[in-house]
């Protein structure tokens, strides 16, 4: 193998958003014929180098050299036609139309008076399956399949375009341990077909099952490649992880009190099951997890934005039905959500309106908005957060990430709650903010508030926590007390080493 | 008007200040410079009238003649602002016209005050109708209300036979209370003209209250709404209902000025209301909009009406001008908001 | 797990043909109780008068299945009508009818341009379309109705071939056209995939504007025939006619199927959905129900076809 040139060759990739690098002199060689993969935990660049390689993003630096040519970028299109492809999580196909049209679709074989071929392309459709192994109606709707099924149409329609490089995120999260099998034996005749392929997946077995060699990325750089049989899993586990940050933990010697919160077998079809935790008040509740692992859907159910299909949620010491995000609040839930732009923020308000939110009904005077009284609520919460730049009345489309993030926050401490859902509560904050939102938390703490924090970050979730809570497939794959929690203990739950779900 | 304008505008030293919090809530200085523009509009408009006219249309009859000829689109154009707000269309605003107007003048056998709140009642039923089909079924907006116009059309013709009507089931005539509407007034001044303020103050008063103040949340962006504990399916029937509301009352207004009531009293009322909410500044994507950009954008109109007039624009053309300004208005809002 | 399965697919199957089996149990309704509606002379009627509803849904399928809508068609049969007339007086009928065609279309191509270039939502585009177009034809027709006096043109809209209405057959033959293009051009399946995932289409290489220009100019192509049978059937053009037909074509097509979202719809559902509406026009009035509310009617179908639509949108997306 390694006598060939590779068919593709990343050279000091780099890439950054708003300032923030998140790819620094990456390099990647793909041979064909291989089973690449690729890894690193939730934030290490694996999405942004991808987006690269299928030509969604440009590189700010470095150069991609693809059959002899260098190429500084291209487009999703250019790569698609010149056999670049990517089977995405999220499937790039359209729904309503059939398998075979979709795998042609821009491309159709077309009868003399320039008609679509229909005989022939069902005819080419079923042949690229029969090549892959693939029982598969190519005349039934896109739609009408199963999401592993889609996954092979996406196979075959790179396929069908004379693929020669094919990138798989993450194919197998939504498979059975049958389809995965199915997949695996697709990508073995493919590597038979010199088709260089670049897998990235977050369980580890299926990695030392049919991978070639292994690329680890940390922080946006490189970190090691190698072959397999350089790696072990634990290896493997620690080059991820592998910083030698030493951790603080904030141990202020605190006792934590009584339960406040407690849920039991929560569960949704197809998204989370059997969740059952207990949450002290005074506590900073962890829960780790690879993104998808389902942490952010279980806050939602808990906080009453998704109806929930089993389980039971007791809240100081009532068992209580929450219909809605604003009976949460009112009982004394709050959720600073995941993403800030989408659900956190009203763009074009003032910070302190968006501050206000949860006030301007309970403060109302006549019915009036009494803005007075409730400016002089969020005013404190403003300076206590230290909000930049310090004037409430500005837009807040016009703050930094870490200053709005600082608002969402406040507008849950104005709300007054006794529980705090934090998803995610640093994500794309700068290190200042990060750790004044850390010194709220923890004064929060003191005054005896139960806090759930949702972290991809191990070390927010390590220096943070009491406790820490490890999600994976949708179901709690573990507890550790802050003392025992390692980075390699946390990712090896997280990585769900116990085969897939459902 | 300088002093006004400074009245409403914060200054930038006001903005930076930590402690004068009270005043410049809501007064994000592009909102304001919005409304100047249009103002400006309007005020250019209303010199290029005078010119045109050699002074007659800025005679104090002339003017006082454009606002009374707008009540009704003014106070149908305040309900299309609320939905508009929340990111929604009421296409059903002129039919609701019509509607009320004949429901009020069939049912005049029952006194003079009844048959107004028959009408409000009925109404009331149609918003909570097209506001839970929004809300709960999510449907798009301008679907259900499409839908809806046809049916209020519809039932329209029915009770009233299909055609304008002059008096109620029993043969009464219209109540000369209700005509003298349009004929009295206190101090000088029309009461259409009156209820047509009444209904601003109260809109403006609307938007102050908690669930008012909800409609700019949930049409600025309904998901952080509804995570932060905002009542959406309240906020969003209640602007349902109150549409239908200034809708009717728009329909009491036409029977006045009229002396009947015909289902397609307000054929044009849709079009000119959704002009005159984009033509003043707010949004299709929802989130921005004010009463006073609702004001002048009527008030634009109205001008514009009569410059056409004074340039010999046959008024059959008009409809398409009014198409052109909303398409022209929507494509520059649209522009502003992803400049901004 | 299974019975929702079996649900759900029970429910696209009704989905599917819930409007052929709507006409028909109507039909069966209308033959049984109904005295004279299944009479060659009823039928006839229907045929008439709905085969210009027709040829509107036909244009209006094609905006719907891009997940667009075209709320300007009803000024635009006043306007092809008016500009039909004024220029038949002038300049003889053949060159008369292809200027009303071709003026019509470019409206749409307008429309078009607007909804594939800019951000304005196709409802704005065309709702604004709606009052210009209005507008010109009181404009050109000087607010009056124009009389048409040739007597060729004036026959066609009368006109029977072996017994059947000319112009319903010009629609079927339309239909039929429409329905092969859109299963075997390349365009066809395009619009498809537009309306269905927008971003895979683009993806796939396929010109999204060039689709949209399309389907916009095709549906005021479609209107202005529509337009030109309705003239030839009154006898003149009319500034003031038309109104509401654009709700009549958008009801028929999510009647017949078609979801608001984009990516589905049928020519042959659509069909169905025309003549649901004709068979229940002609219903009411065999009845003795007044005609007044055939609004309602229409509306609450309207609310009805597009919930069932979303109840499944929402099936498929939780699957």
């Amino acid at each position: 193998m390694n006598d060939l040139t590779p068919i593709l060759k990343l050279k000091q990739i780099g890439k950054s958003f708003s300032g923030i690098p998140v790819l620094t002199n990456v390099d990647l060689d793909l041979y064909p014929g291989e089973v690449h993969c690729l890894m690193g935990e939730n934030g290490a660049g694996k999405s942004t180098l991808i987006k690269i390689i299928s030509g969604s993003y440009t590189a700010d630096s470095g150069e991609i050299d693809y059959l002899g040519q260098t190429y500084p970028s291209y487009s999703p299109r250019w790569a698609h036609r010149n056999g670049i492809n990517t089977i995405y999580q999220e499937i790039d196909l359209v729904p309503h139309l059939t398998v075979a049209e979709n795998i042609f679709l821009g491309n159709e074989p077309l009868t003399k008076f320039k008609n679509i071929n229909k005989s022939e392309m069902n005819k080419k459709a079923e042949a690229v399956f029969n090549d892959m192994g693939v029982d598969m109606d190519v005349r039934v709707k896109l739609q009408t399949l199963k999401v592993a099924n889609q996954q092979l149409v996406a196979i075959a329609k790179a396929l069908a375009f004379n693929s020669k490089v094919m990138i798989l995120d993450e194919p197998t999260s939504v498979f059975t341990n049958t389809e995965v099998e199915l997949l695996f034996k697709l990508i073995r005749k493919l590597k038979e077909q010199k088709i260089a392929l670049l897998y990235i997946s977050h369980h580890i077995e299926e990695i030392f099952e049919i991978g070639d060699r292994i690329t680890v990325l940390r922080d946006g750089n490189l970190v090691r490649t190698g072959l397999i049989g350089e790696f072990n899993k634990d290896s493997l586990i620690k080059s991820m992880v592998g910083r030698d940050v030493k951790i603080e933990r904030h141990d202020d010697g605190k006792k934590m009190g009584g339960v406040i919160l407690s849920v039991e077998g929560l569960g949704q079809d197809g998204v989370v099951d059997d969740i059952s935790f207990k949450l002290h008040k005074g506590e900073i509740l962890g829960v780790g997890g690879l993104v998808g692992a389902g942490r952010t859907e279980m806050a939602r159910l808990v906080m009453g934005a998704d109806r929930r299909q089993r389980g039971k949620v007791i809240y100081m010491g009532k068992e209580i039905q929450i219909k809605s995000p604003n009976h949460a609040l009112a009982l004394g839930i709050g959720l600073v959500p995941e993403d800030r732009k989408q659900e956190g923020i009203v763009p074009m308000r003032s910070v302190s309106e968006n501050m206000a939110y949860s006030l301007i009904e309970k403060r109302a005077r006549f019915g009036l908005v009494h803005w007075k009284a409730i400016k002089k609520m969020v005013l404190e919460n403003f300076t206590a957060l230290n909000v930049q730049p310090q004037s409430p009345e500005k837009n807040i489309n016009l703050l930094s990430g870490g200053n709005q993030q600082k608002a969402v926050l406040g507008k849950m401490l104005c709300a007054d709650c006794d529980v705090l859902i934090l998803d995610e509560p640093t994500r794309g904050v700068d290190v200042g903010a990060r750790e004044e939102i850390y010194k709220v938390m923890k004064d929060l703490k003191n005054k005896g508030l139960a806090i759930l924090m949702i972290s991809s970050d191990l070390i927010e979730l390590m220096s943070q926590s009491d406790r820490i809570l490890v999600m994976a497939g949708g179901r709690i794959a573990g507890e550790f007390s802050s003392a025992e929690a390692t980075e390699e203990k946390i990712l090896a739950l997280a990585l769900n080493q116990g085969g897939n779900q459902q | 008007m300088a002093k006004l304008l400074e009245k409403i505008m914060p200054s930038e030293k006001a903005n930076d200040a930590k402690g004068s919090l009270g005043s410049t809530r809501k007064s994000l200085n592009s909102n304001l410079k919005d409304i100047i523009q249009l103002l400006g509009v309007l005020l250019g408009m209303i010199a290029f009238a005078a010119i045109l006219s050699k002074g007659v249309f800025i005679q104090p009859i002339n003017l006082y003649n454009i606002l009374t000829q707008n009540c009704i689109l003014l106070v149908v154009s305040l309900g299309q602002l609320l939905i508009i707000i929340t990111k929604g269309i009421d296409l059903s605003v002129g039919m609701i016209v019509g509607f009320s107007s004949v429901l009020i003048v069939l049912t005049q056998d029952f006194g003079s005050v009844l048959p107004i709140l028959f009408a409000l009642g009925a109404v009331i039923v149609i918003g909570i109708a097209s506001g839970c089909l929004v809300h709960y079924a999510k449907l798009p907006a301008f679907v259900v209300t499409l839908a809806m116009s046809q049916i209020v059309y519809s039932i329209g013709k029915v009770i009233g036979g299909g055609a304008a009507v002059y008096s109620g089931f029993n043969g009464s005539p219209i109540s000369p209370g209700l005509l003298s509407l349009y004929t009295d007034g206190i101090f000088g001044i029309q009461y259409p003209l009156i209820i047509t303020l009444v209904c601003i103050i109260a809109i403006s008063l609307y938007l102050k209250t908690s669930i008012g103040h909800f409609t700019y949340t949930i049409g600025g962006n309904q998901k952080t709404a509804y995570l932060s504990g905002v009542p959406i399916a309240r906020v969003k029937i209640t602007a349902y209902i109150i549409a239908g509301l200034l809708a009717c009352i728009g329909g009491m207004l036409f029977v006045a000025r009229v002396g009947l009531g015909d289902p397609q009293a307000g054929d044009a009322l849709t079009m000119d209301s959704i002009a005159a909410v984009t033509v003043g500044g707010a949004s299709l994507s929802g989130g921005a909009g004010t009463v006073v950009g609702t004001i002048i954008g009527v008030l634009i109109l109205g001008v514009l009406n009569n410059i056409l007039n004074l340039l010999n624009v046959p008024p059959a053309i008009q409809p398409a001008i009014k198409g052109g300004l909303i398409l022209l208005a929507v494509y520059l809002n649209s522009r502003k908001i992803s400049e901004r | 797990m299974e019975m929702r399965e079996k649900l759900g697919s029970y429910l696209s199957f009704l989905n599917k043909y819930s409007a052929i089996i709507a006409l028909a149990i109507i039909v069966i309704y209308g033959t049984l109780f109904v005295p004279h509606f299944m009479s060659v002379a009823n039928l006839k009627a229907i045929l008439f008068q709905y085969s210009i509803i027709g040829f509107l849904a036909l244009g209006q399928l094609l905006v719907i299945i891009t997940g667009g809508i075209d709320l300007s068609q009803g000024s635009l049969v006043a306007f092809t009508s008016i500009v039909a007339a004024v220029l038949m007086a002038q300049i003889g009928l053949v060159p008369a009818v292809v200027g009303a065609v071709l003026f019509c279309s470019l409206l749409g191509l307008f429309s078009g341009l607007l909804v594939s270039r800019t951000k304005i939502p196709a409802f704005i585009v065309t709702l604004g379309m709606l009052g210009i177009g209005r507008g010109l034809a009181k404009f050109v027709a000087n607010a009056k109705p124009v009389p048409i006096t040739d007597e060729f043109f004036r026959s066609m809209g009368r006109a029977e071939l072996i017994g059947v209405p000319l112009c319903a057959i010009l629609w079927v033959i339309a239909s039929i056209m429409l329905y092969q293009f859109l299963k075997r051009r390349r365009l066809g399946r395009y619009i498809y995939a537009v309306g269905s995932s927008e971003e895979s289409a683009r993806l796939a290489g396929i010109n999204i504007k060039k689709v949209k220009l399309f389907v916009y100019t095709m549906s005021a192509f479609l209107t202005s025939i529509g337009a030109l049978i309705w003239a030839s059937r009154l006898g003149s053009g009319s500034p003031i006619g038309g109104i509401g037909y654009e709700l009549e074509s958008i009801a028929a097509v999510i009647v017949g199927g078609a979801s608001l979202y984009g990516g589905t719809g049928s020519v042959v559902g659509t069909m169905a959905g025309v003549m649901i509406f004709g068979v229940i026009n002609s219903i009411l009035n065999l009845s003795g129900i007044s005609p007044f509310w055939q609004g309602a009617i229409k509306g609450i179908l309207i609310l009805s076809a597009v919930a069932l639509s979303q109840i499944q949108m929402r099936r498929s997306r939780k699957a």
